[in-house]
C-alpha cells in the first residue's frame, strides 16, 4: 500500500500543474480583463450598452464632445463638430477601434474587473476624459476637406499633443448609418481613422526619406548635380519627370520635386541603404498612440528590379506610408532629429493616467541632428522658393513637401502635403492626405493651411 | 414627484438585492466546499487490522498496518525483511478480507510456507500460524495498539472539531442552489419562475438521494456526494436560461448517475469479486466501442454518439469507468506481470477505437489516465516512456492526416487575432465574456456566451466566469482538484490497493478532464472539446462522473463499515 502512495506522487504533480494553470489564468484575467472586454462583438458593451453611466469627453478648451444624459449618449450639438471629431471620440458601438470611446472605454465607464460589466446601474460611475484636440480646428479642417475623403493630422511637436485629427469618410455618431448592401460602398472606410489606420502611396513626399538616406550615406551629396531631360533610363528602364529641369542639385531637386534626382539617388544607394533609411525613419514600423497602434507603412524592395528601386525612391512602386507616421517624421525633422510622442488624451479624472510612459517626453532620436537640420532647411527652401509663404496665411514660417501619388495609371491621385512650422510659439507638425485629389499642392495644400492656421490661433490665444 | 421617488426606490432596492445575491452566491459556494473538505480532513478512528508478525528467532515484532501489505527485502514494501537474501524483493502479500486473513506468494524465489507447507495462491492464515519467509519464521499474533505512521498532511490531527453533519451540508447546498435559482429568476431577458420549478425538481432528486444514502444504506459521511451535488446544481442552474429541455435531461441524468453511484459502491464492496468480473467488463467495454464505431453519428467532428430509442448516448464516457476497473487491482495480483499486460492491451484497444471515432479529446484523457495508472500500479517507467514516445508519434500522425487538428494548434494562443474565424471564435468569446463577468458574475441568464455554440459543454467554464464570476469558477476548480488530495490521503487506509489505485486515478482523470476543458476554453491549451465534470450539460458525462466518484467513495474504509448505534 505504501508503494501506491509513493507512486501516486506522479498524479500529485499533475494536479499541482492543474492548480498552476488555474493560477496562471487568474493572474491573466485580472491583468488583462480591461483589454479582453474591449471587442466589438462583446454583447455587454454593444449598442448604447455600457455607456449609460460613462463620463464626459472634453476637447482641450473644455468643449463637451460627448456626455451621457439620462442614460443616453449625447454628442456635441454642432453637426460639423460631431462629424469632424467622430474618429477621435468614437460612437456608441466599438466600430472605430482606435477611438477613445473604444480604447478608453473602461476608464470612461469606470470598468473594474471586480464588478464586471453588468453591475446594476445604481452602482456605476464613470470618469471624464480631456482630449488634446481642438474641436474648432477639427471642424475647420473638416470643412476645408469639403466632402473629399482623406486624413488631416496636426500636432505640437514639442509636446506631442495632437491638436487636430480628422478622417473622412465620416458619419454622425448621434445618428449612425445602418450599413446595408446598398450603402456599403458609400461608407467605405468610415469605420477607420485614416490618420492611424490607413496607409497610402506617398508619392513625392517620400523624397524626404530618400534625401535623408543620401545625406547620411553620400558625403559629396552637396556638390552633386543631376541632369533632368524630362525622363531618364535608370536601372534599365525609363523614369519620367513632370518637367524638364536641366542641370539640378539636391536642394532644387526637392524644391521642384524632380523625379530624376531621387530615382537616381535611390538606384545609387541600393536596396540595403534605402531599406535601412526607411526603417530608421519608421516607415515599416507601427507606433502606439495612447493604446491605439498605427498601421505600418511599407518599404519593401527585396524583389524589386533596378528600375523598381529607382521608382521606390520617389514614393511609387509598392511604397506605403501612414499620415500619423509621416507627422511623426516631420516632428523629428523639426526637433533636430528627436521625434515627438503624439497622444490624444490629456487627462482622465479619478485616475493616475499620464500621457507619457517614462522618459519618452523628450523624444526618441530618429535622425542625426545634422541631417535633420539639412532636411529642415531644404523643406523651408521648398516653401520659400516654390510654394510661397502666402499659401499658409503669411504669419507662419512653414517648411513642407507635397506629393502626388499615382495609385493606378489613368485614375485620380492621392494628394499629400507634410511639413511643420518653425515658429517657437506655434510648433506644429502636420500631415494631410486627400484621396482622389488632383495635385498635392492644390488639393492637400489648402486643407493643411486651414488646419494649421486654426491650430496656430488656438495656441496663440 | 412622490411617484418618481417611489419608482427610484424600487429600482435601487432591486439593484441592492441583485448585488447581495451576487456576493452571497460565491460566499456560500466557498463555505460549501470548505465544509466538505474540512469534514473529509477530520481525523477519525480507523478500523485497524489488528495483527502482527513475531520473529521466532529474534523476538522482533513486525506490525501489520494496512489491509493489504507487501512483504519483501526492498525498502518500498509495507513490511521490510532486510538483510536476508533468501527473501525476494517482493516476496508475498498479507491481506485481510471479510473472511479473515490471507497470505499470497507473489512469485518469490524461495517460496512462502504456512505451518511447513508451501503456499499456492491465496491461503488463509490464523492466529498462531507459523509463516516461513526466507530463512526466518514468524508467528501471527494479535496486536494491541500501534503508532500511526504515514499520516498525510491532508488529514487533520486527532481531537479536532467535528465535521459538518450531512443534514447541515445538504441544507447549505439547498440554500446555495436556491440563491442561484433566485438570481436566474431576476435575469434581464426573462422574468418568470421557471428556475424555481427546476430548482424544486433538482432538490427533490437531491434530497431523495440524501435520504436513501443516510437512512437506507446508513452511510456515514456525505462530503463527496455533497461536492457532486454542489457542482451539479451549478450546471443545472447555468443551463436553465439556455434551454429547459436540456436542463431536465441533466436532472434526470443526475438521478440515473446517483443510482449508478449506489450500484457501483455495492458492486465494489468485494475487490475479489470485481477481479472475477474484470474480463467481462473489458469485453463489454470493447463491445460498446465497437457498436459506437459501427453505428456512431458524427457531432462536432467526432463520431462518438449512438442513438438508442431516441436517446443519444456517448459510450466512451462509460468506458472510462471500465478503464479504471481494469486498471486497478488488489496488491497480490498487482505484482504479477500478466495482469499489467492485459491492461496495456485493453488501453491500446480503447485509445485506438477513440482515434477511429476521431474523438481525440477523450483519447487524450484515456492516454493520460493510462500513464497515471501505469505509474501508480507498477512504477514501471520504461512502459511509460515507450507509451509517451508512441503517443507523440500518434500525435504527429493526427496532425498529418487531420488538418483541422493542426489548425487548432495554429490558432492556439492567438484567440483575439482569430476572433472572426473558426480558429479563435469560441476562445476569444470565452475570454471576453469571462472578463466581462468580473469576480461576482453578471448574473445567471444575463450572459452572452450562452449564444456561442458548445457554451453549455466545452466552453462552460467561460459561462461560469461570465454569469457566476471568477470566485465561483475558482471554487469549482479547487473542489475538483481537491478530490485527488483526498483520494491520496486515504491510500494507505483503503481496504485494498484496488480502491486506492482506482480512487487516485479516477480523481486524476477528473482533474485531467477539467484541465483540458478549462485550459482549452481559455486558450491556455488547444481546444479539445471535452466536458467539465458534473457541470457541463451532457447525460452520459454526468452518469460517468457519478460512476468515477464511486471509486473515490469506495476507497474510504468507512463506506463499508456498519454504522454503530
Amino acid at each position: 500500500m505504501k508503494q501506491v502512495r509513493t507512486r501516486s506522487m506522479f498524479v500529485f504533480v499533475l494536479v499541482l500543474l492543474f492548480f498552476a494553470g488555474i493560477i496562471y489564468f487568474t493572474v491573466n484575467i485580472c491583468i488583462n480583463a480591461d483589454s479582453w472586454v474591449q471587442h466589438s462583438y462583446n454583447g455587454h458593451t454593444s449598442g448604447s450598452g455600457g455607456l449609460e453611466k460613462a463620463g464626459k469627453i472634453f476637447d482641450r478648451n473644455g468643449v463637451v464632445l460627448a456626455q451621457t444624459v439620462d442614460g443616453s449618449r449625447i454628442y456635441n450639438e454642432d453637426y460639423d463638430t460631431r462629424l469632424s471629431t467622430l474618429h477621435v471620440v468614437g460612437d456608441n458601438s466599438l466600430n472605430i477601434s482606435t477611438a477613445v470611446q473604444s480604447v478608453y472605454r473602461s476608464e470612461l465607464t469606470g470598468f473594474s474587473y471586480i464588478w464586471g460589466l453588468e453591475m446594476p446601474q445604481s452602482f456605476r460611475g464613470g470618469n471624464n476624459l480631456t482630449l488634446t484636440i481642438d474641436s474648432d480646428a477639427c471642424k475647420t479642417a473638416y470643412n476645408a476637406l469639403g466632402g473629399m475623403n482623406g486624413a488631416v493630422v496636426v500636432m505640437n511637436y514639442k509636446t506631442g499633443e495632437i491638436l487636430c485629427s480628422v478622417s473622412c469618410k465620416t458619419y454622425d455618431p448621434q445618428n449612425p448609418p445602418e450599413l446595408t448592401e446598398e450603402n456599403e460602398s458609400e461608407y467605405d472606410g468610415a469605420y477607420l481613422n485614416h490618420v492611424l489606420s490607413s496607409s497610402y502611396t506617398p508619392g513625392s513626399i517620400f523624397k524626404i526619406v530618400t534625401a535623408a538616406a543620401a545625406l547620411e550615406n553620400m558625403p559629396d551629396i552637396d556638390s552633386r548635380t543631376f541632369e533632368c531631360n524630362g525622363s531618364a533610363i535608370i536601372g534599365g528602364e525609363e523614369v519620367t519627370c513632370m518637367a524638364h529641369h536641366g542641370t539640378i542639385n539636391l536642394d532644387d531637386g526637392l524644391a521642384q520635386s524632380c523625379n530624376i534626382v531621387f530615382a537616381q539617388l535611390a538606384y545609387e544607394l541600393g536596396r540595403d541603404k534605402m531599406t535601412a533609411a526607411a526603417n530608421e525613419l519608421g516607415v515599416n514600423s507601427s507606433y502606439d498612440i495612447g493604446h491605439a497602434p498605427t498601421v505600418k507603412g511599407q518599404y519593401d524592395v527585396k524583389n524589386a528590379s533596378d528600375n523598381d528601386l529607382a521608382w521606390s525612391g520617389i514614393g511609387q512602386y509598392t511604397d506605403l506610408t501612414n499620415p500619423m507616421q509621416m507627422c511623426i517624421l516631420m516632428s523629428a525633422i523639426a526637433n533636430g532629429g528627436n521625434r515627438a510622442e503624439p497622444y490624444y488624451v490629456q487627462s482622465i479624472s479619478g485616475s493616475d493616467y499620464s500621457p507619457f510612459t517614462g522618459t519618452e517626453q523628450s523624444g526618441k532620436a530618429m535622425l542625426k541632428s545634422s541631417t535633420a537640420q539639412k532636411l529642415n532647411d531644404m523643406m523651408r527652401y521648398t516653401v520659400s522658393s516654390n510654394y510661397g509663404d502666402y499659401m499658409f496665411g503669411g504669419n507662419l514660417t512653414v517648411c513642407a513637401k507635397t506629393g502626388t501619388a499615382e495609385v493606378k495609371e489613368g485614375e485620380s491621385n492621392d494628394a499629400w502635403i507634410v511639413g511643420f512650422t518653425r515658429d517657437e510659439d506655434v510648433p506644429l507638425a502636420f500631415a494631410v492626405v486627400v484621396e482622389d485629389g488632383n495635385f498635392g499642392l492644390t488639393t492637400a495644400g489648402p486643407v493643411a493651411s486651414a488646419a494649421i492656421q486654426a491650430c496656430a490661433q488656438t495656441l496663440r490665444n | 414627484m412622490d411617484e418618481f421617488l417611489q419608482s427610484l426606490n424600487i429600482q435601487v432596492i432591486t439593484d441592492i438585492a441583485i448585488v447581495a445575491l451576487r456576493i452571497l452566491i460565491p460566499l456560500l459556494g466557498i463555505i460549501v466546499v470548505f465544509q466538505c473538505y474540512s469534514s473529509m480532513r477530520r481525523q477519525r478512528r480507523d478500523e485497524k487490522p489488528l495483527i502482527m508478525l513475531e520473529n521466532t528467532a529474534t523476538g522482533e515484532v513486525l506490525p501489520v498496518l494496512c489491509w493489504e501489505n507487501s512483504i519483501g527485502r526492498a525498502n518500498r514494501n509495507d513490511i521490510v525483511i532486510a538483510d536476508d537474501l533468501a527473501v525476494s524483493r517482493e516476496h508475498c502479500v498479507i491481506l485481510r478480507r471479510k473472511e479473515g486473513w490471507f497470505i499470497s506468494d507473489t512469485g518469490s524465489k524461495t517460496g512462502t510456507f504456512v505451518n511447513g507447507e508451501q503456499t499456492q495462491g491465496r491461503v488463509p492464515i490464523f492466529i498462531n500460524d507459523e509463516i516461513k519467509i526466507g530463512k526466518d519464521t514468524f508467528i501471527l499474533k494479535r496486536a494491541q495498539d500501534y503508532t500511526i505512521t504515514n499520516r498525510s498532511w491532508f488529514i487533520k490531527k486527532e481531537g479536532s472539531k467535528e465535521g459538518i453533519a450531512p443534514f447541515a451540508l445538504m441544507m447549505l447546498i439547498s440554500i446555495f442552489t436556491l440563491f442561484m435559482a433566485a438570481e436566474a429568476c431576476l435575469s434581464i431577458e426573462a422574468n418568470d419562475f421557471q428556475p424555481l420549478v427546476v430548482y424544486a425538481a433538482f432538490m427533490a432528486v437531491a434530497w431523495i438521494f440524501y435520504i436513501v444514502s443516510t437512512k437506507v444504506f446508513k452511510r456515514v459521511g456525505f462530503e463527496l456526494e455533497g461536492l457532486a451535488l454542489f457542482l451539479t446544481g451549478i450546471g443545472v442552474m447555468l443551463s436553465v436560461r439556455q434551454g429547459l429541455h436540456q436542463t431536465y435531461v441533466q436532472i434526470i441524468a443526475c438521478a440515473i448517475g446517483m443510482a449508478f453511484f449506489c450500484f457501483m459502491i455495492k458492486f465494489l464492496q468485494n475487490p475479489d469479486r470485481v477481479n472475477k468480473w474484470r474480463l467481462a467488463i473489458m469485453i463489454i467495454a470493447v463491445g460498446f466501442l465497437a457498436v459506437n464505431i459501427v453505428f456512431g453519428t458524427i457531432r462536432g467532428g467526432a463520431a462518438n454518439w449512438i442513438m438508442i430509442g431516441g436517446v443519444s448516448i456517448q459510450p466512451s464516457e462509460f468506458v472510462k469507468i471500465a478503464y479504471i476497473f481494469v486498471g486497478a487491482s488488489a496488491l497480490d495480483q498487482l505484482q504479477t506481470k500478466k495482469n499489467f499486460i492485459v491492461f496495456i492491451i485493453f488501453s491500446a484497444i480503447c485509445i485506438g477505437a477513440l482515434f477511429i471515432m476521431s474523438d481525440f479529446g477523450t483519447a487524450l484523457i484515456f492516454f493520460g489516465t493510462f500513464i497515471m495508472i501505469s505509474i501508480v500500479r507498477s512504477g514501471d517507467y520504461k512502459t511509460v516512456v515507450v507509451s509517451i514516445v508512441g503517443a507523440i508519434f500518434g500525435g504527429l500522425l493526427i496532425l498529418r492526416f487531420k488538418p483541422y487538428i493542426a489548425d487548432r494548434f495554429s490558432g492556439w494562443g492567438k484567440a483575439f487575432e482569430n476572433s472572426d474565424n473558426s480558429l479563435g471564435y469560441q476562445t476569444a468569446r470565452v475570454l471576453t465574456y469571462a472578463a466581462s463577468g468580473g469576480l461576482f458574475g453578471c448574473g445567471l441568464g444575463n450572459g452572452y456566451l450562452k449564444y456561442v455554440g458548445a457554451s453549455e459543454s466545452d466552453l462552460v467554464f467561460g459561462l461560469v466566469c461570465e454569469e457566476l464570476g471568477l470566485i465561483v469558477a475558482l471554487t469549482i476548480a479547487v473542489s475538483i482538484g481537491g478530490l485527488f488530495f483526498y483520494a491520496r490521503a486515504i491510500t494507505t487506509k483503503s481496504r485494498s490497493t484496488f480502491y486506492s489505485i482506482s480512487a487516485c486515478c479516477a480523481a486524476g482523470l477528473l482533474v485531467l478532464q477539467s484541465s483540458l476543458n478549462i485550459f482549452g476554453a481559455t486558450d491556455i491549451l488547444p481546444l479539445t472539446g471535452v466536458t467539465l465534470p458534473f457541470i457541463s450539460v451532457g447525460g452520459s458525462s454526468m452518469i460517468a462522473c457519478w460512476g468515477l466518484l464511486a471509486f473515490i467513495k469506495a476507497a474510504d474504509e468507512r463506506t463499508y463499515s456498519i454504522k454503530k448505534r
